[in-house]
């Protein structure tokens, strides 16, 4: 993995990326009926095995977030389309004394559609500042699973997040109405947080999934049952018609290879997919 | 900070009390699952707890909810008001701790309603019904405070003591702690409780949110724990 150091980015200025892909279901094939994309952001489709859904690959071609960026990812699924829409990368968050980097994504599932956002671990430097939104619009009988992982720090450099901020939020509608939402607020004394017992206890990464899918209830216990790790915080529960799990570690690269276990074995209980994901996801 | 007047002070002393019956003492948020774990096992580390809660946790979101219904109900405001609702019932972390938030505000709302009736309170409970949302206890204590003109910022000083000494409660049952210990505690906590009330009183919704998911994970495996006296 490649790192740009943060300074050779300070003098750039702020960006506006965006990525659009609308999917639907011709003759039992999904199609692109729409899309769009603006520089940094682009969407790659690679080749994929047979039977799995149109793989979006979302790539920031900048490399980085720097403070005042702004990217957006809108995804459609019609009716009866399957998308796996995955980061090409980790999303590296760079030190920002001024505004706040943007991120927000709109996602929307139609009835009988699948939807798999999977995007890879997003990097928050020293000083970082993020503002990331995800609204997620599910019609009842569609099928939905969404992940983000944060990595506090440049872990595999010695490096840790101590200040900075953090506002995350994920919010469910399912026909217009908020039915499950997750606001996570850090704001300055970021490593007061994160070594707290109550808070993320002493944690360098967290994750979470939420998930809409048949039989909530039966999913959320065999992911229960999925075996976790020494040092890993793992969690799932049911809610609203939902499933959610949610990860604590110390270790980012096992925190992420049990998120990837998990993400299989719903896309296999609730989609009944293959047990796989995109070689990316390896790299 | 608005100057609380004699009404309100009983208000607040009786509404935000250990036996005014919403059945605070069968909720413990998550604390029966750490202490079942191993920590927090004295005084000191419970303290440590209970302030990670109030400045990181659900108590931190909660002030805010409180804050969002209370200037919602005042200024008659409505899509603030449903905004605080809706927040207010779809962010918990899990099954568990949205039960501790809607019971507790739907028992709160029943008995201020009965005892302490008035026009405003009806109607801004039937709006919440026709809204088909069940509101969480800090939205609950934020309504009725509005209606009764009892101040913003000593109602959530009272919310935030009542979450805190309920933490401190189930801790005296669970470790078990000593009674005074407990109280010690709370005496320790005082700077720290009006601190977050006055920072809540002025916030904006932007900064809603909370930072542990921690209590989340703890409330998730609790869910499944074999012996248990709390219902979080």
């Amino acid at each position: 993995m490649s790192y740009l150091d943060p300074p050779a980015r300070l003098g750039i200025e702020a960006r506006q990326g965006l990525v659009q892909l609308a999917a639907r279901n011709v003759a039992g094939k999904t199609r692109i009926a729409d899309l769009g994309q603006q520089t940094p952001l682009r969407l790659l489709f690679p080749r994929v095995a047979e039977g799995e859904p149109l793989t979006a690959c979302i790539v920031n071609t900048a490399g980085g977030l720097v403070g005042g960026d702004r990217v957006a990812a809108r995804v459609h699924v019609c009716a009866g389309a399957r998308v796996l829409a995955i980061g090409q990368a980790a999303e590296k968050v760079y030190r920002s004394l001024g505004p706040a980097c943007r991120i927000d994504n709109e996602l929307a599932v139609e009835s009988g559609g699948w939807l798999e956002y999977l995007p890879q671990e997003t990097i928050l430097f020293e000083d970082a500042r993020l503002e990331r939104r995800t609204q997620v619009e599910l019609a009842t009988g569609a099928r939905a699973m969404i992940g983000e992982m944060l990595v506090f720090g440049r872990i595999a450099r010695g490096e840790r997040m101590t200040r900075g901020r953090v506002r995350d939020a994920i919010e469910i509608r399912r026909e217009g109405r908020l039915v499950w939402a997750d606001a996570l607020h850090l704001d300055g004394d970021v490593h007061a947080a994160l070594d707290h017992p109550a808070a993320f206890g002493c944690a360098h990464g967290s994750a979470i999934l939420v998930a809409q899918l048949p039989e909530p209830e039966r999913t959320r216990d065999l992911l229960r049952a999925l075996p976790a790790p020494e040092g890993i915080r793992f969690g799932a529960t049911a809610m609203s018609g939902l499933v959610l799990a949610r990860w604590l570690a110390a270790d980012t690269l096992a925190l992420r290879r049990h998120f990837g276990a998990a993400w299989m074995l719903l896309r296999r209980l609730g989609g009944g997919l293959a047990e796989r994901l995109p070689p990316l996801w390896h790299i | 900070m608005i100057p609380l007047t004699e009404p309100g002070l009983a208000r607040l002393l009786t509404w935000l009390s250990p036996g005014f019956p919403v059945g605070a003492y069968t909720y413990s948020h998550g604390l029966e699952r750490a202490i079942e774990e191993g920590a927090p096992r004295d005084a000191a580390a419970l303290r440590v707890w209970i302030e990670g809660v109030l400045e990181f946790g659900t108590a931190r979101a909660d002030a805010d909810l409180l804050r969002e219904a209370w200037l919602a109900v005042t200024d008659e405001d409505e899509p603030r008001f449903e905004r605080a609702l809706a927040w207010g019932e779809a962010a918990r972390g899990g099954p568990e701790l949205a039960l501790e938030s809607r019971q507790q505000g739907a028992s709160f709302l029943a008995t201020v309603s009965a005892a302490w009736p008035a026009p405003a309170l009806t109607r801004w409970t039937e709006r919440a019904r026709e809204m088909t949302r069940a509101p969480a206890h800090a939205v609950a204590v934020g309504i009725a405070a509005a209606v009764h003109g009892v101040p913003l910022e000593a109602t959530l000083l009272a919310y935030l003591h009542a979450f805190a000494a309920n933490l401190a409660s189930a801790a005296v049952r669970l470790i078990p702690l000593g009674q005074t210990e407990a109280q010690r505690v709370l005496a320790e906590l005082s700077p720290k409780l009006a601190e977050c009330a006055r920072a809540a009183a002025a916030r904006d919704f932007a900064e809603f949110g909370s930072a542990a998911p921690m209590i989340d994970l703890l409330s998730m495996a609790h869910e499944t724990q074999h012996v248990r006296l709390f219902r979080s």
